[in-house]
C-alpha cells in the first residue's frame, strides 16, 4: 500500500517537472490530499482494532438504574372566597370546618402543588418494585413504595408495601393522572385526598376467558380516619371484581364493583360500596369520546345516644371528555350528594340548608407533547358550608403539569 | 371405560394445545402466522388503523395477553406508551420481559436512525433507533427465522412443522423479493417527503431521498413555519411525492402539495392498514403508490 502511495506521488512529481501550468499543480495539490486522508483513516483503522471496548467502566452499574421520572404539578387560582375561609370550609355531613385537608390548589394566586419523584425497576426475576416520593413544599411523602411478583402462576400476582387500593376507577390513579383538576367530592368527603392508600398486601388474579375479568383481595392497615380508624391494629380489607368488553373495534367498556369493609372504632364497623362504569369511543387515531361514572354509598356504624345507628351517605361524579386530538381535550364533570342520612341538626339550627350538595366542573386542555399539559378549568362548587352560611365557590384555575425522564404509559 | 375416558380427554386437549401467540402489530402477527400454521392461534394487539405509538390500552387486550404463550414485540420503544402497565396486570409469567416467551424483535433487525445523543428537546426520538422496520419486505426474512427458532423453544414437539414452514415460507418470500427488487429498480420516484419517519427502512432500501419530515420533530403537530420550509426545501429539490400515513391528518399534506405540484401517496404503515390482507399485498400496495 505505502509503496503504490510512493509511486504515485513519484509520478505527480515527475509530472509536475515537465509541465508547470496552473492546471496540474491543483491536480497535484488535489492527490496529496487524498493521499493524506486515506492515509490518516489507514491510521484511525489501525487504532481501532488495537482498541478493546469500554476500558475503564469494569464497575459500572448505570444500566442497572431503575427508570426515574420526575412530576411537576402548579397552578394558578382565581377563587371568588379567600384563603382562610376555604381551609376552613365544611362539607356538611362529611367534613366538619377545618377539618379539611387540601394538598392542592389550595392558594389564590399561584401553588406548586408538588414535585414528585417516581421510580421503577426489575428486582430480580421474580419482583418489580415502585416507588413514588411526593414531595409537598414542606413535606416529605413516601406516596406510594411497594413491591410487586412477575412471575407466580395461574396468573396470579401480589403487592406488597405501601400502595394506593384499586377499590374503585379513580382511587389508585394519582392526581396528575385524573382528567380533572380536583378530587371527586365523594372521594374527598368518604376518604381525603390520597383516597384509599395505606400499607397492606394485595392478590389480584386475571380468569383465563375471553372477556376480561379481574379480581382482587387486599387486607390494608386501615389509618385513613376520615372513614376508618386508628383501632390500635389493622382493620381494612378491600375486595373487587372488574370486568371489560369491547363492542366492535371501537367501543370499550369497563365496569367494577368494589367493598371495602373497615372498622372506626374498635368495635364499629365501615362499609363502603363502588359501582363504576367507564366507556371510551374511539373517534380516530388520537380523537375519542370517554364517560366514566362513579358511585360511591358509605355505611358507617356510630354511637348513638341510647345505641348504635348506621349513618349511609352516598354520592357520584360522572366525566364526559372529548379528546379532539393529540393536543387538544375538553371534559365536563358533574359532582353530586345523593344520600346524607345522618345527624345534620347543627346546620338545621343555625338555619343552613343542606340539600342539594353538587359541583359543575368545565375543562379545557392542552398538551403540547405527551410528556407537558397545560389545563384550564372553571368549578361552581355548591357543597360547601364557610363561616355558618353555605357558600357556593366559584373557581377559575390554570394549571401546569410535566413529567419529565422516564416514559409513564398512557393509561386506560 | 376409564381408559377410553383418559385417551379422549387426553386427545382433547392434545387437538386444542395449540401455541397462543401475541403479536403487538398486524405484520409480525402475519409472519407468525405463516411459521405457525395451524399449530399456533395468532392474536393482533394494535389495530393497523390507529397510531403503532398509542395504541389504546383497552383492558380486553389484558385477557388476550392472559392466555398468551408467546409475546412477539416490535420493540425499539415503540411499544413503550401503551405495553408496559398492561403486561405488569395481565399477570402471566411466560411472557413477562426476559422470560422464554417474550421475543422483541428488534433485537435481531439492525436498526438505522440510532442517534448518538437522546433528548426530548428532539422530541419523541426512540433512543435504540428507528423502531418502522416492517416497511422493508427484506426484514420479513429477519422476523420468519426469529419467530421459527423461538417457536420450536416452546413447542419443541413441533419444531420439524416450524422448520418446514419456515423453509418453505423463506423459499416463497425470497423469490417475491427477486421481483420486488427488480420491479423497484423501475420506479420513478428518487425523493420524497414524508409525515413521521415510518418508511425510512424501505426509503434506505431503495435508494430513495428522504428529503424532510411533515412534522417539524418526531410527535410535534406541524407549525405553519416549518411547513413553509418545507416546502421551500421540496422546490429546491425538485421533490414531487408526499408519503402520508393513514392515521396522521392529511390537511397539511394536502396543503403542501398544492403549494409544489406534488401528489399525497398514501402509504400503509402496517399490514391491513388500509385493506391489505396479506403480506405481499402490503408491501405492493407500498410500493405501488410510492412509485406510481
Amino acid at each position: 500500500m505505502k509503496k503504490s502511495l510512493c509511486l504515485s506521488l513519484l509520478a505527480c512529481a515527475s509530472l509536475f517537472a515537465n509541465a508547470e501550468t496552473n492546471a496540474t499543480q491543483v491536480e497535484l495539490q488535489k492527490q496529496k490530499a487524498a493521499i493524506e486522508k486515506l492515509q490518516m483513516q489507514l491510521d484511525m483503522l489501525a487504532q481501532e482494532s488495537q482498541k478493546s471496548r469500554n476500558t475503564s467502566a469494569s464497575f459500572s452499574q448505570n444500566a442497572y438504574l431503575p427508570d426515574i421520572a420526575l412530576i411537576l404539578n402548579m397552578s394558578a387560582v382565581a377563587r371568588d372566597v379567600n384563603n382562610t375561609a376555604y381551609e376552613n370550609m365544611a362539607i356538611p355531613g362529611f367534613i366538619d370546618a377545618g377539618d379539611v385537608e387540601l394538598p392542592f390548589n389550595k392558594n389564590r394566586g399561584f401553588n406548586l402543588n408538588y414535585a414528585e419523584v417516581a421510580m421503577r425497576s426489575s428486582v430480580d426475576p421474580y419482583f418489580d418494585a415502585f416507588a413514588i416520593f411526593h414531595l409537598h413544599p414542606a413535606a416529605f411523602e413516601i406516596e406510594e413504595a411497594y413491591v410487586q411478583t412477575t412471575s407466580l402462576p395461574y396468573a396470579l400476582r401480589v403487592k406488597a408495601g405501601k400502595f394506593k387500593s384499586d377499590f374503585g376507577r379513580i382511587n389508585a390513579k394519582h392526581q396528575h393522572a385524573w382528567y380533572f383538576d380536583d378530587q371527586p367530592i365523594i372521594y374527598k368527603a368518604l376518604f381525603g385526598p390520597d383516597s384509599i392508600s395505606d400499607a397492606g398486601v394485595q392478590l389480584q388474579w386475571v380468569a383465563p376467558t375471553d372477556t376480561y375479568i379481574m379480581a382482587g383481595v387486599e387486607a390494608m392497615q386501615g389509618s385513613n380516619d376520615r372513614s376508618f380508624g386508628n383501632v390500635e391494629r389493622n382493620n381494612l380489607y378491600v375486595g373487587y371484581v372488574k370486568s371489560s368488553v369491547d363492542v366492535g373495534d371501537d367501543l370499550s367498556i369497563l365496569g367494577g364493583v368494589s367493598l371495602a369493609h373497615g372498622k372506626n372504632t374498635t368495635t364499629n364497623a365501615t362499609d363502603v360500596y363502588g359501582v363504576d362504569l367507564t366507556m371510551r369511543e374511539q373517534l380516530g387515531a388520537y380523537s375519542s369520546l370517554m364517560w366514566q361514572s362513579e358511585y360511591l354509598q358509605r355505611n358507617m356504624v356510630v354511637d348513638g345516644s341510647i345505641k348504635t345507628q348506621t349513618n349511609k351517605q352516598a354520592g357520584l361524579y360522572s366525566e364526559l371528555v372529548y379528546q379532539y386530538n393529540n393536543n387538544y381535550s375538553g371534559g365536563v364533570r358533574y359532582d353530586v350528594i345523593t344520600k346524607n342520612d345522618v345527624d345534620l341538626s347543627d346546620y338545621a339550627n343555625q338555619g343552613i340548608n343542606t340539600d342539594n350538595l353538587d359541583k359543575y366542573t368545565a375543562m379545557l386542555e392542552y398538551k403540547p407533547f405527551p410528556m407537558s399539559r397545560l389545563r384550564l378549568s372553571y368549578s361552581y362548587d355548591r357543597t360547601k358550608v364557610i363561616a355558618s352560611e353555605r357558600k357556593d365557590i366559584n373557581t377559575v384555575m390554570l394549571s401546569l403539569n410535566i413529567a419529565a425522564g422516564a416514559h409513564g404509559a398512557h393509561d386506560y | 371405560m376409564k381408559k377410553i375416558a383418559l385417551l379422549t380427554v387426553l386427545l382433547t386437549t392434545l387437538a386444542f394445545a395449540r401455541v397462543n401467540v401475541d403479536a403487538t402489530y398486524s405484520t409480525l402477527g402475519a409472519v407468525a402466522k405463516k411459521i405457525g400454521g395451524d399449530n399456533v392461534k395468532v392474536t393482533v394487539l394494535g389495530s393497523s388503523k390507529y397510531d403503532p405509538h398509542f395504541i389504546v390500552p383497552k383492558p380486553s387486550l389484558l385477557s388476550k395477553l392472559r392466555r398468551a404463550d408467546l409475546l412477539i414485540i416490535n420493540g425499539g420503544g415503540l411499544e413503550l406508551g401503551w405495553l408496559p402497565p398492561l403486561l405488569r396486570n395481565a399477570n402471566n409469567a411466560k411472557i413477562r420481559n426476559g422470560a422464554k416467551g417474550f421475543l422483541d424483535m428488534s433485537h435481531f433487525v439492525p436498526m438505522i436512525d440510532v442517534p448518538t445523543s437522546v433528548s426530548r428537546a428532539f422530541g419523541d426520538v426512540h433512543a435504540q433507533g428507528n423502531p418502522h422496520y416492517t416497511t422493508d419486505p427484506h426484514v420479513v426474512l429477519i422476523m420468519a427465522k426469529a419467530i421459527g427458532q423461538k417457536l420450536a423453544q416452546i413447542d419443541p414437539e413441533n419444531e420439524a412443522a416450524y422448520e418446514k414452514n419456515l423453509a418453505n415460507f423463506t423459499k416463497e418470500w425470497q423469490a417475491y423479493l427477486t421481483k420486488y427488487d427488480a420491479d423497484m429498480q423501475m420506479c420513478q420516484t428518487k425523493k420524497v417527503v414524508q409525515y413521521h419517519e415510518l418508511f425510512n427502512y424501505f426509503l434506505k432500501r431503495y435508494n430513495i431521498q428522504a428529503v424532510g419530515n411533515i412534522e417539524p420533530l418526531p410527535g410535534i403537530a406541524p407549525s405553519s413555519k416549518h411547513t413553509i420550509a418545507l416546502i421551500q426545501t421540496m422546490r429546491e429539490n425538485g421533490v414531487k411525492t408526499i408519503l402520508q400515513d393513514v392515521y396522521h391528518e392529511r390537511k397539511t399534506a394536502k396543503f403542501i402539495a398544492s403549494k409544489t405540484g406534488a401528489r399525497v401517496a398514501v402509504i400503509p404503515h402496517d399490514l391491513g392498514a388500509d385493506g391489505s390482507k396479506t403480506l405481499q399485498e402490503f408491501y405492493n400496495k407500498i410500493a405501488n403508490r410510492i412509485c406510481k
